[in-house]
């Protein structure tokens, strides 16, 4: 399939559920997707582009959105879903019903930008420890590491 | 009654620091549960206050083994970005050290699995080979484990004629090594005893868990990315990927002998091939807006990053995605119906990380306390000359 090819069949299934399609470089895409129609676009793709293997999700904080990319391969191309949330209202859909390898990427996220994945199967810490203080996400930009006050025990001789 | 059983995040039989929580039923799991973060770094916050430059060295310590398969990912990527073209020489240089890096991780995991079989003898063969490429490795970068070879725009280092000879020599040995330990991985009765069938990971399930590299190519499942994503100097490459269809621990023991025997082919025509001219091009100190998914077949499976610039000499965002990740949900599949006693085998066929790169020996002397740093050849020499005057040493004769 040629890159042309592949952009027809991704309108032709997805019809009005993708908001733009990007091909900044050969082979690879950039779909960019509403919220609403995150897991029903990625349900069709799955089903009639065979699109199962998810590499990664990555989170960018963007100020006031968060964006999310969900990095998809096919073996003809890469396909990356982006959608973007507002930061008061962080919420997202959880794919793992979709795609059941999505779960470990989704826990990552949730930890690390302080937003919440709805319906996740399993919801809990996955990298951060359990003393972790809550309301502190590392990777939103605002998010400045502290070194805390180093306390020996017994005090200072 | 359901009993749970933690191993990990220290227990003598991983290597890594992660913690499995088993369910058993007597000898049998019926459910495994991960929790990770015990050697988590925040690398990916620490790159956004690090430059291009910087961050490639960065990245390089993500992994002690395949070290050069994370900061190639990441520099291919930040070429992209800045739209460099790096010289054809520079690129077939980095992608040598690609698949001798490879090399030095397939023969690395195919010891560790012929320890964890109980078959130490493989184990001790293997890894007395792997010096071999080690050595090759050192003769191209300097070093054994970080090479530090990349650098945005090509590589650090260049090969001479005999540089070529002594590889093209060190890859034919190995190549020869291999086929034998490909005989023995499918052949030894006992190993094939203890190995076959252990870990099944059926095909639906690699797909559905997304699992990467060799452990879904021992499913039947034929994707590496340097076939159907050719990145660099692979679309110029023959070479064939290989799968076996036994979806177990024995399917990942061939597989990865198998892409040793390829690893072999690519680096004989990247040296055959090897075209003049520079190593490298001068890169900006700046990147524009923009970014990029650089995709690259690690030892392990496949390696992603994602940056994004926002046209500073910084990365705005650099997410990393190393191949055990993506193959951590399927390790919970596979630990599924399996026996205790095969952890640390389904465990190591996913391949963790071991570091070695000790060289220098210590030597302190007990009566007056003073250290000396000595080389492994000094100490050779010593132990020749301490043990030349000593008398004959005969074979043991049985006490009748």
């Amino acid at each position: 399939m040629r890159d042309a090819d592949i952009i027809e069949r991704i309108q032709r299934e997805l019809g009005g559920k993708v908001a733009e399609i990007a091909n900044p470089a050969p082979r690879r895409f950039y779909l960019k997707i509403l919220p609403p129609d995150l897991v029903p676009a990625t349900a069709l793709l799955r089903d009639r582009l065979g699109m199962t293997h998810l590499s990664t999700i990555s989170g960018v904080d963007k100020g006031e959105t968060f964006e999310i990319l969900y990095h998809f391969s096919i073996p003809e191309a890469d396909l990356n879903l982006r959608t973007e949330i507002p930061k008061d209202k962080p919420h997202v859909a959880s794919i793992t019903p979709i795609i059941p390898g999505a779960i470990l990427y989704e826990r990552e996220i949730q930890e690390m930008l302080g937003l919440t994945v709805d319906n996740i199967p399993d919801g809990r810490r996955l990298l951060l420890p359990d003393d972790w203080p809550d309301g502190q996400f590392p990777l939103r930009k605002d998010w400045k590491h502290v070194r805390p006050a180093e306390v020996i025990p017994g005090g200072k001789s | 009654m359901k009993f749970q059983i933690p191993i990990g995040p220290q227990h003598p039989a991983l290597k890594e620091p992660i913690s499995l929580r088993m369910t058993v039923d007597g000898e049998i799991i019926t459910d495994a549960d991960i929790r990770l973060g015990y050697n988590h770094r925040g690398v990916e916050k620490v790159a956004e206050a690090k430059n291009w430059i910087q961050n490639i060295y960065l990245v390089e310590r993500i992994c002690g083994i395949c070290s050069h398969s994370h900061s190639t990912c990441y520099v291919q990527g930040v070429e992209k970005l800045m739209e460099l073209a790096p010289p054809k020489r520079g690129m077939y240089i980095r992608y040598l050290v690609s698949e001798l890096e490879r090399v030095h991780s397939h023969l690395l995991w195919l010891g560790v699995a012929g320890h964890e079989a109980g078959f130490d003898s493989f184990f001790m063969y293997v890894w007395r080979d792997r010096e071999i490429v080690m050595d090759l490795l050192e003769l191209i970068s300097g070093n054994r484990v970080h090479y530090a070879i990349n650098t945005v725009g090509g590589v650090r280092r260049d090969l001479d004629e005999g540089q070529k000879a002594k590889i093209l020599e060190g890859v034919a040995t190995l190549r020869k090594r291999s086929e034998y330990y490909l005989h023995i991985g499918a052949n030894e009765p006992s190993f094939v005893a203890r190995i076959a069938g252990v870990g099944f990971l059926s095909l639906e399930k690699a797909i559905a868990l997304c699992a990467v590299g060799p452990t879904a190519r021992a499913s039947g499942w034929p994707r590496d990315v340097r076939k159907e994503d050719p990145y660099a100097v692979y679309d110029e490459m023959d070479f064939e990927v290989g799968t076996a269809d036994s979806c177990d621990v024995l399917g990942r023991v061939v597989v990865r002998v198998k892409e040793l025997l390829e690893s072999y082919k690519i680096c004989e025509q990247i040296l055959h091939k090897l075209p003049p001219g520079d190593i490298a091009v001068k890169a900006p100190r700046k990147a524009k807006p923009g970014e990029v998914v650089s995709r690259y077949e690690a030892p392990r499976g496949e390696n992603i990053h994602y940056i994004k610039s926002n046209g500073t000499d910084k990365p705005e965002r650099l997410k990393v995605r190393a191949p055990t990740l993506g193959n951590y949900p399927a390790t919970v599949e596979m630990l599924k119906s399996g026996f205790i006693a095969d952890i640390p085998l389904i465990f190591a066929s996913i391949d963790p990380c071991i570091c070695c790169a000790e060289r220098a020996v210590s030597l302190v002397n007990i009566r007056s306390g003073e250290e000396t740093i000595v080389r492994l050849s000094d100490l050779r020499r010593r132990s020749i000359e301490q043990h030349k005057n000593a008398p004959p040493k005969r074979n043991a004769v049985w006490p009748f």
